[in-house]
């Protein structure tokens, strides 16, 4: 548990010396995440603490934004009366998305590829 | 000292360390996940959703601001940098599954990743809403940590984009199985992706209780989607700038 959180704050802070050094139009982690998976291309396999690790944050990924999205309490007026644009956008968006995407796949894979 | 003086010492001395910010979160997510499992994990029932909700009333009620409260949660949020470090683990779990199919997943991303900025921001143009609500629009489909990132680098709301975003994933869990039975795409990693990249983390953790394959190429579609969505976004505001 520990070796996997020191591997993860390992490439975590090598993104943010390459985001402040080299890439500041990266964010620091997005950077941390693609180092460490090129790090598990090369190695071929995954180390259990690493998955442990990497499997307790997907499970409560979730508790993560709730600070920062409490912040709604600074915009509530501009949310109410931007109300109907923002469902108008955020439900067609969504509907329009999905449904791209999986047209998309439909149309550009071949038939029987999931029987292979 | 009277009872009630003492009261009020505690209260201070609560309200100014950080305790009492991260007891009212993790208190409010430990309700929300209960439920989120009561309503059999229905996408309504968003443990997120709730806990926001809950603690947002709380701090209004106790008066705290949020300055304040956020000193205290920011320990939780730091760990958001971390979090996101670790997609890596289910982005390569996906990717040794992928076989053939990278030419229909990445055109599928390209494609739903335009679709999603393009129709977001022109949707809530036309309907009137202000530049802020509009530039939050940008990365809201991509999974939250990620789209606050990339919000502060284009100089937008990190906290309005966070908002759309789990709001996104929120519609995206409950329309998803409609409008893919619609469009009759039966296969379930099409399924999965097309979840994942509509509807990043909530879809993920929805498409990993339908079943495996279906998470699997879930959580590969949000992972794709933030690392195409941080370098393209971007790139794509200074272009219309």
């Amino acid at each position: 548990m520990i070796s996997g959180l020191v591997q993860i704050l390992f490439f975590q802070s090598l993104g943010e010396l390459l985001s402040k050094l080299a890439l500041p139009f990266l964010p620091g982690p997005v950077i941390g995440l693609v180092l460490l998976l090129f790090w598990l291309i090369i190695k071929k396999e995954i180390n259990h603490s690493l998955a442990l690790v990497s499997d307790g944050f997907s499970k409560y990924f979730g508790i993560l934004f709730v600070p920062a999205a409490v912040g709604v309490v600074l915009f509530l007026p501009q949310l109410k009366a931007n109300a109907l644009p923002i469902i108008g956008a955020l439900v067609g968006s969504v509907i329009l998305t999905i449904a791209c995407s999986a047209l998309v796949l439909k149309l550009a894979s071949k038939k029987g590829d999931s029987h292979e | 000292m009277n009872e009630k003086n003492s009261i009020v010492e505690i209260w201070v001395y609560l309200s100014g360390s950080p305790l009492l910010a991260l007891f009212i979160t993790l208190a409010a997510y430990q309700i929300g996940l209960f439920a989120y499992q009561k309503s059999k994990q229905s996408p309504i029932a968003n443990p997120v959703a709730i806990a926001v909700i809950l603690v947002a009333s709380i701090i209004q009620i106790i008066d705290m601001p949020y300055d304040t409260y956020f000193k205290g949660a920011q320990f939780i949020h730091f760990l958001l940098g971390s979090a996101t470090v670790s997609l890596a683990i289910p982005i390569y779990r996906g990717l040794r599954s992928l076989r053939n199919r990278s030419f229909p997943l990445l055109a599928s991303l390209a494609v739903g990743g335009g679709v999603s900025i393009f129709s977001a921001v022109g949707i809530a143009s036309l309907l009137g809403a202000d530049k802020a609500i509009q530039g939050a629009m940008y990365s809201k489909s991509v999974t939250a940590p990620i789209a606050m990132g990339i919000a502060e680098r284009i100089g937008e709301s990190p906290t309005l984009t966070a908002i759309f975003a789990v709001i996104t994933g929120i519609l995206g869990a409950i329309f998803a199985p409609y409008v893919l039975d619609v469009i009759g795409v039966k296969e379930w990693w099409q399924r999965g992706f097309a979840i994942g990249v509509g509807a990043h983390g909530i879809g993920t953790s929805q498409a990993f209780s339908i079943n495996h394959e279906t998470g699997t190429y879930a959580s590969l579609a949000m992972g794709l989607h933030g690392i195409v969505g941080a370098i393209a976004i971007p790139a794509l505001c200074q272009l219309v700038n």
